[in-house]
């Protein structure tokens, strides 16, 4: 068999750029504030169904068209107008993107600050992991039973990249990586000068111990919804760029093993630090490509078992292992040194002078 | 609202909110004396429903049979997650959302093993064979023989397990282990051998229930995943710590599941899609505004301290 290497590099890109995304945010959430998000699947989810709603309402009126109704029977003629949009419009594909992207980001913060800034304040803190995996299944049960959001149970397929009005499948997809990959880069650079902030200080103290972060007079309740805005922010992101790179919305996409797909990276690279994060990140998206190979290789020589199933099988045990023998993961959190532990080390002239 | 309507929804609230009981209260338990939130309690309920669908297949079997062995193959699923899982995560001193997550990964590869032997043997959706038969009918209401196996069988399980979490010594050990562990090892008690035995009765109740659940409607990889945010809301309806309040927790949640959305789609035209939606929306509410929820409700009970 033949495989494209360009096509797998670029597709493998764009998935561990995505991934990246996820894994920082929960990282951030859970690996640096030490707050337990068991709803990854529900910001990503917002992130996409956005997509699915801009993409469908949004685009003809700024393409100056008339907007179809995407469900039923109006569903070829809605599909056909977005791709030709698409294809033949690339600035209003890009000026929906954009608004895409606020609307997702603010949509997934204002969830996440809200649902956290109530939750954190009871006195079970693990009731916020609860609420957030809940109210995942809660918003898939809503959506999917909305019929004229996404569709209902069809979903909405054929949304497009922003590139796909060039002619080349193959550099508009590449594009569409760099676009990604852009993003992961930024949200890496955010992530790594939030935790060498002040603010990010003060949230590992928050991790470790609470009481004594309180009596320093932090306050934490506002300090971890802080956190959790940012991490969805991220999260509804990185929901959009998996809707744009799947090219279908489905309420079916968003369950809780999502959510578990990010804890995975995340264990596995290594809590509190965001190069764990893009390590996990990455290895799941090589992972993810190799069970897929295997399992066309395997039905194609007549030996039919679902793949699906062994990929969940083997998270599962890596999971398991992770946790049972190398909890600190992959890559574990270094000690966060500021400028005053420089200049309090033995040696240093500052020091010497003082002395 | 037309009464058969009205009355077939209560009967299954009855049906169904007895099988809730059954396995929230083994979620309680498994929280208050475990330290321990574990969503593998859906598992052990698959599981016991597979087993009880394949030896159904295997002939014609008393149905006290297909329950005995749901029960066992359920309380070894239980006893094993101990063994190989929590265990070892609780001799490290792992955090909660440590064991939190391990417990999300053991159900998720016993899941995903059943759908690999549901796929190999076709048993998807599969119903668990045993004559089906109507016991009683009238104008309103039809009863089968399954409803008469499914309500007392899970009544009189949850009353004999009410009665030996307050008046046995196994259950005098499992109260102590739940308020201060340290002070139970002090005082004497075989702490790891109550905590198996814990296991196992949590364990072979799921399976039961699971078997149950299977003889009611039919089996596949999702059955215990699909029930177990009901039970998770039946169970901390009930506080997470107080058996009572767990059991009215269950019917509660089987009433609005059935009665409450019977109404609501019949006056009100809501979609049985949103049905699902229920339980969910009952455990937000519930600990955004009480979140002991029946907590020392019932005097006559001895609730987990915690």
């Amino acid at each position: 068999m033949n495989i494209d290497i360009i096509a797998t590099i670029i597709a493998l890109l764009t998935m561990f750029s995505i991934y990246s995304l996820m894994a920082i945010s929960l990282n951030l959430e859970y690996g640096v504030a030490g707050v337990p998000n068991f709803g990854q699947a529900l910001f990503v989810s917002l992130g996409a169904y956005v997509t699915g709603v801009t993409y469908t309402r949004l685009l003809p009126l700024l393409a100056g068209l008339e907007t179809i109704h995407p469900c039923g029977s109006s569903l070829g003629a809605a599909l056909q107008l977005r791709s030709e949009i698409m294809a033949t419009q690339p600035l209003a594909g890009f000026l929906n993107l954009a608004l895409t992207f606020v609307t997702a980001a603010a949509l997934g913060g204002l969830v996440g600050f809200a649902v956290s800034y109530v939750t954190l304040r009871l006195k079970q803190e693990w009731y916020l992991a609860l609420v957030l995996l809940v109210g995942g299944e809660i918003v898939r049960i809503a959506v999917r039973s909305a019929d004229d959001l996404i569709c209902s149970h069809n979903g909405i397929s054929g949304i497009a990249g922003p590139f796909y009005y060039l002619d080349d499948a193959r550099a508009s997809s590449a594009l569409f990586m760099l676009l990604a990959l852009a993003l992961a880069l930024a949200a890496y650079r955010c992530s790594e000068g939030l935790i060498h902030s002040p603010f990010g200080r003060m949230l590992k103290g928050l991790r470790e111990n609470e009481a004594v972060t309180r009596s320093l007079g932090k306050g934490i309740s506002l300090a971890r919804a802080q956190i959790m805005l940012i991490g969805s922010v991220i999260a509804a992101i990185a929901g959009v760029l998996f809707a744009l790179n799947t090219g279908f919305v489905n309420t079916n996409d968003y369950v809780v093993t999502l959510t578990l797909d990010v804890w995975v990276m995340v264990v596995l690279g290594g809590l509190g630090n965001s190069r764990g994060a893009l390590l996990g990140a990455a290895l799941i998206a090589v992972m993810d490509r190799l069970t897929q190979v295997a399992a066309i290789q395997l039905n194609m020589s007549g030996f039919p078992i679902e793949f699906n199933y062994v990929r969940f099988i083997l998270f599962g045990l890596i999971l398991l292992f992770m946790l049972r023998f190398r909890p600190q993961g992959l890559l574990p959190e270094s000690p966060l040194t500021t400028h005053a532990h420089e200049v309090l080390r033995p040696g240093h002239p500052e020091t010497e002078r003082r002395r | 609202m037309p009464p058969s309507l009205l009355m077939n929804s209560i009967v299954n609230t009855i049906q169904v909110g007895s099988l809730y009981a059954l396995m929230a209260l083994g979620i309680t338990l498994t929280f208050s004396v475990m330290k321990l939130p574990n969503f593998a309690h859906a598992e052990y309920i698959t599981v016991g429903a597979y087993a009880a669908l394949i030896v159904s297949q295997s002939g014609d079997i008393h149905p006290m049979m297909i329950l005995t062995a749901a029960c066992a193959v359920g309380a070894l699923t239980a006893l094993a997650s101990h063994q190989m899982v929590f265990k070892p995560l609780e001799k490290q001193k792992a955090s909660f959302y440590t064991l939190l997550l391990a417990s999300f990964a053991f159900g998720l590869i016993v899941r995903y093993i059943l759908y690999i032997i549901a796929d190999q043997f076709s048993l998807f959706e599969t119903r668990i064979r045993i004559p089906l038969e109507i016991v009683y009918r009238s104008q309103t209401i039809i009863l089968t023989n399954i409803f008469m196996w499914a309500v007392p069988t899970s009544v009189l399980l949850v009353i004999l397990l009410t009665l030996l979490l307050n008046y046995t010594p196994l259950g005098r050990e499992m109260r102590a282990l739940a308020n201060n562990i340290s002070l139970a090892r002090v005082i004497g008690i075989a702490v790891e051998q109550v905590k198996r035995n814990t296991w196992l009765l949590v364990g072979g109740l799921a399976g039961v229930a699971g078997a149950l659940w299977g003889l009611s409607t039919s089996v596949s990889p999702l059955t215990g995943w699909v029930a177990i945010l009901s039970v998770f809301a039946a169970a901390i309806l009930g506080g997470l710590s107080s058996f009572p309040g767990t059991i009215l927790g269950a019917y509660v949640v089987a009433f609005s599941e059935n009665t409450v959305m019977q109404f609501l789609n019949f006056y009100l035209d809501v979609d049985f899609g949103l049905k699902p939606a229920i339980p969910f929306m009952m455990i937000i509410l519930v600990l955004l505004i009480r979140p002991q929820g029946f907590t020392n409700f019932f005097s006559w009970n001895r609730d987990f301290q915690r």
